[in-house]
């Protein structure tokens, strides 16, 4: 590589990220604001906006019941997603090339048609707006990407390992433990943090499903900015924004971030 | 580097008498194993040969467990598992694609085991340690499959088969996908190793050397059916039936009538040959197979006269085609033949025990 195209490669680089931290700066900074309105760069500094989030109770249901939705999203897509996985990749029954193919194009519908057809459906089968419904309708979202990712993580699981397992004298759970789950196991943590991060972020699908009284976080914010835009809203984004890089310092302290998308790191003896 | 074989020998275990009667597997409508029937003695080395398709890998996850047999009987030291599952049979499974538990440390492969019959911990260590020496992977326990070659690998998953004693070693083409040298010292080293532990082996391959080259006894299969099963030597100089002759190396399949016992008239000659199982009623049509190895070509005794049509310099063989009123004759010869000349006449003969004779479709 030449000195000319590293140069240009490193700008490009830098601009991306800048372009993509910038959204990010501006918010954490503006909820540094003394004045009462949004602005950028912040005039005056002061922790006073985070004090109004926590003064509002109804914020922090919205987050419990976002974080609720969210973690029972990444479970359920994990397990249904490996059950699903397993039963595509192992068994062929009728209607199974037509369960993939809706699964990969479940991509291609946009949210709001989601959304509008969920909300639909729901009425027209008597089911009351509540967290389940909202799970549910995340579920739509999320169990097609953790059951590719399964698929993906079956592909390159030799079955032959499985039979060689079971001639050690591994029973079938033993042979599942030992041998299949850990060639998922990738796709599963995958999976689930996908999940969690479409659920936890979702604004369109959760408009059509939840009701006054059952907002989730992303939507009490939409709500909230429509007669109030102070800088409370900057600072939930700011707190939103640590949340995630929690999660994400958390996963990657157990599992490594890098792994669960596929990566092929040197394993630590 | 250190081999297999000069590594310490273990303790002999003499079991793994594998009996399969009138087994059978239908797969997708059709019959891919019909009613095979072979017993091994126990520590034997044997051998299933054939093309691809021909049913071996249907029939060796039948002996594994991993396929129910249709119909028949699998016994092994007298006790009936045709219907027992994989993991309670004592199976030591060796794959093409090794198969190793990516996610293992080497040595915590071949532990694997071990720890299913729940061998402690300071025995399953020792036991480790002393199966990655015979296999000449004693650096190697810490190690991750994918940081070994394929070579190192395929060591790892025989240690990994044999470090549990088990009643049958069953390899599926282990050695097809490594390079052609490494492919020969592994296999020689497997026998080798094998007939050290005892273990009954049963091999799957299509490669007709390797299958000579390791095996107590071979069994060729074609179309699910077992054509004969035999001595290599028997295998290569005395064929069954047409497929096996065929098969294996190259061959003369000359036609001509019984006479009674191993005699027959080929081209207005008389020849000889053994008779492959009920020597053929005089009169009946018959078809000799001779290998070129042991065809003498010189100018007198009871044998195929014709003309010397080529001979051709082959380094290990000098090969001498010879046109008889029977059709083309090779004959592989020797160094310290004598090398007939082109147009020469001459006559072709082979000792009787050296070629067989079977009944003509
Ligand atoms: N699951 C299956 N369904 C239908 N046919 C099968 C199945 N598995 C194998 N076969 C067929 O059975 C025959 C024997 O296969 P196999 O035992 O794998 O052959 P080999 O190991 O000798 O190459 C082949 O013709 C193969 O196409
Ligand atoms: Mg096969």
């Amino acid at each position: 590589m030449t000195r000319l195209t590293r140069l240009l490669g490193a700008a490009f680089a830098t601009l991306v990220g800048l372009f993509l931290i910038a959204p990010v700066a501006v918010t954490v900074a503006s909820s540094l604001t003394a004045t009462s309105y949004v602005t950028f760069p912040p005039q005056g500094l002061t922790l006073r906006w985070y004090g109004e989030v926590l003064a509002k109770p109804e914020f922090l249901s919205s987050f419990a019941l976002s974080a609720g939705v969210a973690l029972a999203a990444a479970a359920l897509s994990a397990v249904v997603g490996l059950a699903g996985g397993l039963a595509i990749h192992r068994h062929r029954f009728p209607g199974r090339a037509a369960l993939e193919a809706v699964l990969s194009s479940a991509f291609a519908v946009p949210t709001i048609v989601l959304g509008i057809g969920l909300l639909q459906w729901f009425a027209q089968m008597g089911l009351a707006s509540s967290p389940f419904t909202l799970l549910l309708a995340h579920l739509v979202l999320t169990v097609p990407y953790a059951v590719r990712l399964v698929l993906a993580g079956l592909s390159g699981l030799d079955r032959s390992a499985e039979k060689a397992a079971a001639g050690l004298g591994a029973p079938p759970f033993l042979v599942f433990w030992h041998v299949t789950l850990p060639a998922v196991r990738g796709a599963l943590i995958g999976g689930a943090f996908f999940a969690f991060i479409t659920s936890f972020d979702d604004l369109t699908v959760a408009l059509f499903v939840v009701t006054t009284d059952l907002q989730t976080l992303p939507v009490r914010i939409f709500n909230y900015m429509q007669y109030d835009y102070d800088p409370t809203v900057t600072a939930i984004g700011t707190l939103m924004v640590l949340f995630a890089v929690i999660a994400v310092v958390v996963i990657e302290r157990f599992v490594g971030v890098a792994k669960l998308f596929g990566a092929d790191t040197q394993e630590r003896s | 580097m250190t081999t297999m074989t000069d590594a310490p020998a273990s303790t002999e275990v003499r079991r793994g008498r594998l009996r399969l009667s009138g087994v059978r597997k239908v797969l997708g409508g059709k019959e891919v194993v019909s009613a095979v029937d072979l017993e091994t003695e126990p520590g034997e080395f044997l051998t299933l040969l054939g093309p691809s398709g021909c049913g071996k890998t249907t029939t060796l996850n039948m002996i594994a467990g991993h396929l129910a047999a249709d119909g028949g009987l699998i016994e092994v030291d007298g006790r009936d598992i045709t219907t027992v599952p994989p993991h309670r049979r004592s199976m030591g499974m060796v794959f093409q694609s090794y198969a190793l538990f990516p996610h293992l440390t080497i040595a915590d492969n071949v532990a694997f085991g071990l720890r299913m019959r729940k061998v402690g911990a300071a025995e399953r260590r020792r036991r480790v340690a002393d199966m990655l020496e015979l296999v000449g992977l004693d650096g190697m326990a810490g190690r991750h499959p994918r940081q070994l070659s394929g070579g190192q690998q395929q060591r790892a998953a025989l240690a990994r088969a044999l470090v549990i004693q088990p009643d049958l070693l069953l390899l599926d083409e282990p050695f097809s996908n490594l390079d052609a040298q490494l492919r020969v010292r592994l296999r020689d080293e497997v026998a080798a190793l094998q007939r050290r532990i005892g273990t009954t082996a049963i091999l799957v391959t299509h490669d007709q050397e390797e299958a000579l080259a390791v095996s107590d006894r071979i069994a060729v299969m074609a179309g699910g059916v077992i054509h004969q099963l035999d001595r290599p030597q028997e295998i290569y100089l005395r064929p069954a039936t047409d497929f096996v002759a065929q098969f294996i190396g190259e061959v003369n399949a000359l036609d001509g009538t019984a006479l009674g016992g191993g005699a027959c008239e080929i081209a207005g000659r008389t020849v000889a040959a053994t008779p492959a199982g009920e020597p053929p009623a005089k009169g009946a049509a018959v078809r000799v197979y001779v290998r070129p190895e042991v065809v003498r070509v010189g100018h007198d005794g009871d044998g195929l006269r014709g003309t010397v049509r080529e001979t051709r310099f082959l380094g290990s063989r000098i090969r001498c085609v010879v046109a008889t009123p029977a059709g083309e004759v090779t004959a592989a010869l020797p160094y310290d033949a004598a090398v007939p000349q082109e147009g020469e006449e001459v006559t072709c003969t082979w000792r009787p025990s050296d070629a067989s004779l079977a009944a003509r479709a």
